[in-house]
């Protein structure tokens, strides 16, 4: 990273402090831990101290991350890229020396940086949680990282996804609007067959859940890698491609 | 009545219209498709087909479409020095609030239409037995005037917060609470517009809240607390901006 990067960078947090990130990841982190309680309190096996099992939180984390974060994501990718838009910033950073593909670049990497903490936090409150309400066994730690680094590389590529919309497309009705149909996509990804929930971004969630129910009993799942892998690389160079482009393009 | 006319116009070349229409279609083809793939047939006909697209958007997808119209109505008012000329004009503030409050609530009652219209003619398409309850109609003019206290709440916070986004985020938030609460058992949350937009996509459905009979009570209580909330949000947003200002 030459000087100007780490500077774009650093640049995206100060922009931050105005931006009401604050609220909006504290309420991807309570949506996330509500829906997990939620989950788990409504497992019957729960009720009882002696039969609580890890296994009901994490399906529920899964479920809640799938269906806050498109949202969520949208909003921040939205927010943190609209006011460059309002505020002629594209013009400001090109003449100071940052390229609108390189800003682009920078928002993903800062906005990249706050997802992973949020969802570290959630994780780690609701390991606090279970130790807490004295589930017996030990925590399942090798699902448990497999399903979170999963679920992360899918919103990491959602967020690139919503970065570049929210650029190239200045009214931001169009990146809310996705993120809205993406949430009823991600909703209902994990009762199709797995080839459709293949075919959008959002369905990715469904392919990381970390537990689910099989008839009356709750099992550990991992996450599908390859699938994930092949999200990641395409995600990666369309995002590649087409903030190479903006660089390119006059502002 | 010339600041609803003004709104009206600003209405023809707006993008409003597609939400109005793809997200209604958007919920009953979900439905459908997920009936289709989950192999779970409509076991209840009419009654399957509404619940898995009204009670299942009303839950939290509504409210958001909701709060997005609220914010496109809004945008242009936050664009270049429009808010300026709003705000210095000669209309009283109040009439602005309640213009755009009931073009707000108009798009969305326009939303719930057609979601009505989407489930009859899926429902005739896939040939489900007799024809649509009558009964729903009258859920579907409920549905709208429990609406309207959400379409001003959604239309006031996007008029105090200059971002599109923001509001959007508070809708999915306000009704994630709001059901959390009702399912608790708190009935006092149906004071939320959140809550009580749920509610009623409910009724008579027996899910969630609801037990399957819609008693006199229950629409008395939906219809006196629509109007209540809408007046005192109103009153609320107009006492708002007439002593502050916006912020990003």
């Amino acid at each position: 990273m030459t000087s100007a990067t780490v500077k774009g960078f650093t640049n995206e947090f100060a922009k931050m402090r105005q931006l009401g990130v604050v609220p909006v990841g504290s309420a991807l982190l309570l949506g996330v831990l509500g829906l997990t309680m939620i989950a788990a309190l409504g497992d019957p096996s729960f009720a009882e101290p002696r039969t609580r099992s890890w296994l009901p939180m994490l399906g529920g984390m899964s479920m809640g991350v799938a269906l806050m974060s498109p949202l969520m994501l949208a909003v921040l990718a939205s927010r943190q890229v609209d006011i460059e838009h309002q505020g002629q910033g594209w013009l400001l950073s090109a003449t100071s020396g940052l390229t609108p593909g390189q800003v682009c670049r920078a928002k993903l990497v800062a906005l990249g940086a706050v997802v992973a903490m949020i969802t570290i936090a959630t994780n780690v409150i609701i390991l606090g949680v279970g130790l807490a309400l004295g589930v017996p066994a030990p925590p399942p730690v090798g699902h448990w990282l497999a399903a979170v680094s999963g679920a992360l590389l899918v919103s990491l590529v959602l967020l690139a996804l919503h970065v570049v919309l929210a650029a190239k497309v200045e009214n931001q009705l169009v990146g809310l609007g996705i993120g809205v149909l993406g949430t009823l996509f991600a909703a209902f990804a994990s009762g199709l067959p797995t080839w459709l929930a293949h075919l959008a971004p959002w369905g990715y969630y469904a392919l990381t859940r970390a537990a689910e129910y099989q008839g009356e009993s709750v099992v550990l799942l991992l996450p599908s890698w390859p699938s994930l892998l092949g999200l990641a690389v395409v995600g990666g160079v369309v995002f590649a491609l087409v903030t190479g482009r903006l660089d390119r393009q006059e502002v | 009545m010339n600041a609803l006319l003004a709104e009206l116009i600003k209405l023809k070349r707006s993008l409003s219209w597609p939400v109005v229409v793809l997200l209604p279609l958007a919920l009953v083809v979900s439905a459908v498709v997920n009936t289709l793939v989950s192999g779970q047939p409509l076991e209840d006909g009419w009654a399957t087909l509404w619940l898995r697209s009204l009670v299942f958007g009303g839950l939290f997808p509504l409210a958001l479409g909701v709060g997005t119209l609220a914010s496109l109505v809004w945008r242009v008012e936050h664009r270049g020095n429009n808010w300026n000329v709003l705000m210095s004009g000669p209309t009283p503030t109040w009439r602005i609030v309640v213009a755009k409050g009931i073009v707000v609530a108009g798009l969305s009652a326009a939303m719930q239409v057609l979601l009505h219209l989407a489930v009859l003619v899926m429902g005739e398409v896939l040939g489900l037995p007799g024809g649509m309850p009558v009964a729903y109609l009258g859920i579907s003019a409920l549905i709208m005037i429990a609406c309207v206290p959400l379409a001003v709440l959604q239309s006031g916070l996007s008029m105090v917060l200059r971002s599109f986004a923001a509001p959007i985020a508070v809708a999915l938030v306000g009704s994630g609470i709001s059901i959390m609460l009702l399912m608790a058992g708190l009935d006092a949350a149906l004071v939320s517009p959140y809550g009580l937009f749920s509610r009623t996509t409910q009724l008579g459905t027996g899910t969630f809240l609801d037990d399957g009979s819609t008693s006199a009570i229950d629409v008395v209580m939906i219809l006196s607390l629509s109007v209540g909330l809408t007046a005192g949000l109103l009153a609320a947003t107009t006492w708002f901006i007439n002593r502050r200002d916006t912020h990003a």
